[in-house]
């Protein structure tokens, strides 16, 4: 497996331009204040102090570590729980009412009483994201394990495979584009918890920032905080999870391009 | 000697929607000997997949038995290697980790199981190919590697539905002139199925005849090999055979 990473092209940055350009020529015409909308330059300016002061940077960091071990965790345990779901008849019926049900209580609606538990740390925000990934990846996997072909079973089997083996061989490579589809979906999901979670109970983070900067009247930072978690989900998506699909099910023909 | 017997073998199916039952194989008994090679031809319907699934160990059977060396059959196993119609080969492996797949998973040593992995390939003109994703090769070569895959792993038994049904009749004339080619030189015991009756002459040592899930008749097929379609097509004994077979196929 040969992973590719791409640089955003021309032509993905592209549609920016006369999103910026436009946001320029309003903030230039003066139509609102501009402590209410201010402009692109404002934006890079204080993007360039906050950077410069070290709270960026560190803000980033945080809500980065925050979002790798939740997902960390919520691959770690929802694959597992997908594949067994999706192979064992008798796992479904034991887990799949409780999947629904939990799923449905939705992940800030834990946090009232994750607080209580756990306060104002890592361990509550973690929490969240974990149940955000998790329900996509379980869900997704177990449709991924159920549309493998039953020939490939059979094939596998008549070729000398074990049990064991064909989780290996069969299962996790032929439920893969399912899982990666959901792993988009999930660390989608999570992203928007941790934030969520940030400036609910935040301490620090990039959620955190942008309820500071409110409750400073601050419009510049609230708005380099909006630019920067669209462009770092770009990043996560075009540097690692678009390249993940393209060497496995895009190669492999078993999705569309 | 390993031998394929099978003793009045027959399935039923339940239709859980109708509440009926269908029995799809009646009573059908065959042996196969160690190296020979079985056709089993009838038209569609006649119960062939449901006896090769039964022989494969993919689907129980609701009546008589199949032994394998004296053994019997009980759930799927590398002794008896099958192509499946659809290929199956594995997407997520290239045609060189399809081919060893089987010598893997029986542990087969790692350079033993290059030896093996390189012939078959070669055997099937498929080096070149080693390296690429089924998705990348064409329906014939899908097949073929499918073909490998199966005898790469050396079964006692291949068994082989309809795999050349679904590609071009010019490209399957290349593939069972390949076939009976790397028969000859590997002696496989076979049992293939096809409703194509000059396919199933051309191919085998042995023609069984089946319609509406009974055996009728079994015809030896004795023509010279190596066999090829241009000395064949205008063979007297080739004609003769098919017409024999034909017209016990469609006359039931
Ligand atoms: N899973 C099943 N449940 C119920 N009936 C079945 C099932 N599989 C096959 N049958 C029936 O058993 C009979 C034999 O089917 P089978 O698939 O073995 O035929 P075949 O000779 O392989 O036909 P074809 O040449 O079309 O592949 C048919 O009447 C079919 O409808
Ligand atoms: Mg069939």
């Amino acid at each position: 497996m040969r992973l590719t990473a791409r640089w955003p092209s021309i032509a993905s940055l592209a549609p920016f331009i006369p999103v910026i350009a436009a946001w320029w020529i309003v903030t230039e015409l003066q139509i609102f204040p501009r402590a209410f909308l201010p402009g692109p330059m404002e934006v890079v300016r204080s993007f360039g102090s906050l950077v410069y002061t070290g709270i960026l940077p560190e803000y980033l960091q945080d809500s980065m570590v925050r979002l790798a071990v939740g997902a960390f965790w919520g691959i770690a345990l929802g694959i597992p729980l997908g594949i067994l779901v999706g192979l064992s008849r008798r796992a479904q019926t034991a887990l799949w009412p409780l999947l629904l049900f939990f799923q449905t209580i939705g992940d800030i609606a834990w946090l009232p009483i994750l607080v209580i538990w756990f306060g104002y740390g890592l361990i509550t925000m973690t929490t969240v994201i974990v149940y955000t990934v998790i329900f996509p990846v379980v869900l997704n996997t177990v449709l991924g394990v159920r549309s493998i072909p039953i020939v490939m079973h059979r094939a596998a089997l008549s070729l000398g495979a074990s049990r064991t083996r064909m989780l290996w061989e069969v299962v996790l490579p032929g439920a893969l584009p399912n899982i990666v589809t959901g792993l988009r979906n999930g660390l989608g999901y999570g992203w928007r918890a941790l934030i969520a979670t940030e400036i609910i109970v935040g301490t620090s983070g990039i959620g955190f920032l942008m309820f500071d900067a409110r409750r400073a009247g601050s419009v510049v930072e609230i708005m380099l905080g909006m630019i920067i978690l669209g462009i770092l989900w770009y990043i996560v998506d075009s540097w690692i999870l678009a390249p993940i699909e393209r060497a496995t099910g895009q190669r492999w023909g078993l999705v569309t391009r | 000697m390993k031998n394929l017997s099978i003793r009045n073998l027959s399935k039923t199916y339940f239709d859980p929607y109708a509440g009926t039952n269908v029995t799809a194989v009646h009573d059908v008994s065959l042996d196969v000997q160690q190296g020979e090679f079985v056709s089993i031809v009838g038209p569609s319907g006649c119960g062939k997949t449901t006896i090769l699934n039964m022989i494969a160990g993919f689907i129980p059977y609701t009546g008589g038995e199949i032994l394998l060396d004296g053994r019997p059959v009980n759930g799927p196993g590398p002794d008896r290697g099958v192509v499946f119609q659809s290929f199956a080969l594995f997407p997520w492996k290239t045609v060189l980790e399809n081919v060893a797949f089987g010598p893997k998973m029986r542990g087969v040593h790692k350079a033993q199981r290059e030896k093996i992995v390189h012939e078959y390939l070669s055997l099937a003109k498929l080096t070149e190919a080693a390296e690429r994703y089924p998705v990348e090769l064409s329906g014939g070569m899908q097949q073929r590697v499918g073909v490998v895959r199966a005898l790469a792993n050396e079964p006692d038994v291949l068994l082989m539905d309809e795999p050349f049904a679904s590609v071009d009749a010019q490209t399957r004339m290349t593939l069972q002139e390949e076939l009976t080619r790397i028969w000859e030189e590997k002696r496989p015991t076979v049992i293939f199925i096809t409703h194509d009756v000059a396919e199933a002459v051309f191919l085998a040592n042995r023609v069984v005849a089946l319609s509406k899930g009974r055996v009728l008749e079994e015809i030896a097929v004795n023509l010279p090999r190596p066999r090829v379609w241009d000395d064949l097509n205008e063979d007297n004994q080739f004609k003769a055979l098919t017409g024999r077979v034909l017209q016990l196929v469609r006359s039931a």
